[in-house]
């Protein structure tokens, strides 16, 4: 027993519990007592125990309440059970529940040296499954990718499936899906997984800009072209090339990725000879792009082109069983990250968060655990930890579409700034042409 | 590693005989270089009998040392022939508390081999020296070592303790040396 463990000793009886503390701390375990069920509750909620040892005879809540709680709320917690009335009915009972071992009052000292012995034993077993499983989900599933509902495990399915082709593919979701995260699984399961991933997000960039981005450019073809600058079509060659936001790209630019897609050579911008590339194209968007083909506004043969494999990533509304998984590893990450020890939501916090519309989807939910764990004063987050998003506008009759969401945003903003689109668009972190084009998307006008 | 202030007190607690007080004073004056003095013996600890276990309670006798101080000695360590418990364990060869003044030894246990025979008083006197180091050694924050060539190893029972060495292992050697020193400082 050479490992260090965090143990409770919950006994009403003050002469147990002391003897047992000492006798733990010949072993240099971080020892704690409770003199009884609820006050062994309340420690557990402030921090977590390896171990505890629990009597079955207390006043109030007996051990077998506080074994059936613990394993419940605290299932990571091992518990042996101590009885002066060994009976086998309730050792069977309490093994039953889920209690790793039980000692009969007076017990032989190398008898609780066994025990611990052999949790020290079940503690490693543990672990070790813990990390294989861990290897395996890594094997088998994809990092920070997080979903256990039919939807997610069709897209599970999906991706080492398609990762095999070059086929160009269109992810279609809405913002904050984990786009960019299927895109980089789907890529790193590729043999272009050794070659880079190059993600650019087409909403953020002006036409220019992202012409010069992608094809590159000679020097002096314009101001500030001080020098020549290969295209990430061509400093991706050989990976994937993942643009974001593909609905927002021009009609002009759709045209020349469209050559390039069919062609497989770029001209950089100034230059007049053709360069050779190879890269895998997966686009993305929120947008309908079937009603930019019928208004004219996106290319119906680059739709096709871009499209040969669609993946449509569910927003989260539509897998909420998701959301105590996503909350779970969002709580370990966080955890790990503040190193606080905050592990735990209770029910009715993971009520709330289960009924909540999430439309800024699995970004948002991490934002809000992020912000819960580094707010919490307890390892328990509860509803008041989440009171931020019950302030969020109660929902409409008629669910809001996210495209009307951010047309009411664009024109309250454009409003409280009295249409100053250079101070609109710094307050909404867009730049000032991707502020004129979603004015001009959403019909935006000045209200009288 | 003598470099203590006080020295170490061993007091019989009714009837011991002296060999045993001595030998112990010699194992802790021999393998832990303190200085030790046997202390004229106390009165037999009636107060601490239990007449439901018939045996005597180690924490009420240590409770016991605590009023009485014992303020010219580190550490004291009393001796007795009787059968010790706490109240959750059956018995124990002694007790002593972590990083605490006190400490008991037992030689009610001493006495029979694993097998039941019974044991040549130089192997009684051997192990009861054996649990006195054990016990001290917890006095001076030592816990119970992993390592089964130590004498900070548990001892479950007779045959575990005729397995223990006398002597520390060297990562609590030095943890003692260290002690020591800091305590010296």
């Amino acid at each position: 027993m050479d490992e260090k463990m965090s143990i409770m000793v919950v006994d009403d009886e003050e002469i147990v519990r002391e003897s047992l503390f000492h006798w733990f701390k010949k072993y240099g375990h971080a020892v704690e007592t409770a003199s009884s069920g609820f006050e062994a509750l309340d420690k557990l909620e402030k921090r977590p125990f390896q171990l505890l040892f629990v009597d079955i005879k207390m006043p109030g809540m007996d051990g077998i309440e506080l074994l059936e709680k613990v394993k419940t709320e605290y299932p990571d917690s091992m518990v042996v059970i101590i009885t002066a009335y060994g009976s086998i009915e309730s050792a069977v009972k309490a093994m039953r529940i889920g209690a790793s071992d039980y000692l009969l009052k007076p017990f032989k000292p190398d008898q609780l040296s066994l025990v611990m012995e052999r949790i020290s034993h079940q503690k490693r077993l543990l672990f070790e499954h813990d990390y294989l499983k861990g290897r395996l989900e890594k094997i088998t599933r994809f990092d920070n990718i997080i979903g256990q509902s039919p939807a997610m495990e069709h897209i599970f399915t999906l991706i080492p499936e398609v990762a095999q082709s070059d086929s160009s593919i269109l992810l279609l979701g809405e913002t904050g899906t984990g786009k960019e995260l299927v895109a980089k699984a789907i890529h790193a399961k590729s043999r272009r997984a050794h070659l880079p991933f190059i993600a650019i997000n087409c909403g953020a960039l002006s036409d220019t800009l992202l012409e010069s981005e992608l094809f590159g450019h000679q020097k002096g073809v314009f101001t500030g072209a001080t020098h020549a600058r290969k295209g990430f079509l061509e400093v991706v060659s050989g990976g994937t090339l993942f643009l974001d936001e593909i609905g927002e790209i021009s009609p002009k630019m759709q045209i020349d990725l469209l050559r390039v897609l069919e062609e497989k050579k770029i001209t950089s911008i100034g230059s007049r000879k053709p360069v050779d590339v190879d890269f895998r194209l997966i686009s993305a968007t929120s947008q309908d792009l079937g009603k930019g083909i019928t208004d004219g506004s996106f290319r119906e043969d680059f739709f096709y082109r871009i499209n040969v494999i669609m993946i449509d990533i569910p927003p989260l509304k539509k897998r909420k069983e998701d959301i105590p998984l996503l909350i779970h590893h969002f709580l370990k990450k966080y955890g790990h990250e503040t190193t606080k020890q905050v592990d735990r939501v209770t029910r009715d916090a993971m009520e709330l968060l289960k009924r909540y519309n999430w439309p800024g989807n699995v970004r948002e939910l991490e934002n809000a655990v992020e912000r819960a764990v580094v707010l919490s004063q307890s390892r328990t987050l509860g509803i008041k930890d989440f009171a931020f998003l019950r302030s969020s506008p109660a929902p409409l009759s008629r669910p809001l579409s996210l495209q009307e969401v951010e047309k009411q945003h664009i024109q309250q903003i454009l409003e409280e700034y009295n249409w100053n689109v250079t101070q609109a668009s710094k307050a909404l972190e867009i730049n000032r042409v991707t502020l004129h084009k979603k004015i001009k998307r959403f019909n935006l006008e000045r209200r009288v | 590693m003598s470099s203590q202030k006080k020295p170490v007190g061993v007091v019989p607690l009714g009837d011991v005989s002296e060999i045993a007080s001595k030998v112990i004073a010699a194992h802790i004056s021999g393998y832990f270089n303190l200085s030790v003095q046997i202390l004229p013996p106390l009165e037999h600890p009636e107060y601490a009998f239990d007449e439901r276990r018939f045996q005597y309670n180690a924490g009420i006798i240590l409770k016991a040392f605590e009023s009485m101080r014992f303020k010219d000695y580190e550490k004291v360590i009393g001796v007795l022939n009787m059968d010790l418990f706490v109240p959750i364990f059956t018995h124990v060869f002694g007790e002593a508390k972590q990083g605490g003044k006190f400490a008991l030894v037992s030689l009610f246990r001493m006495g029979k081999n694993p097998d039941g025979s019974p044991s040549p008083s130089s192997l009684i006197f051997e192990r009861s020296a054996k649990v006195a180091l054990h016990e001290l050694g917890h006095l001076f924050n030592l816990l119970h070592c992993r390592e089964k060539k130590c004498l900070m190893h548990f001892s479950g029972g007779i045959q575990d303790l005729d397995e223990t060495p006398t002597y520390l292992c060297r990562y609590c050697s030095t943890f003692l040396k260290d002690h020591l020193l800091g305590q010296s400082e």
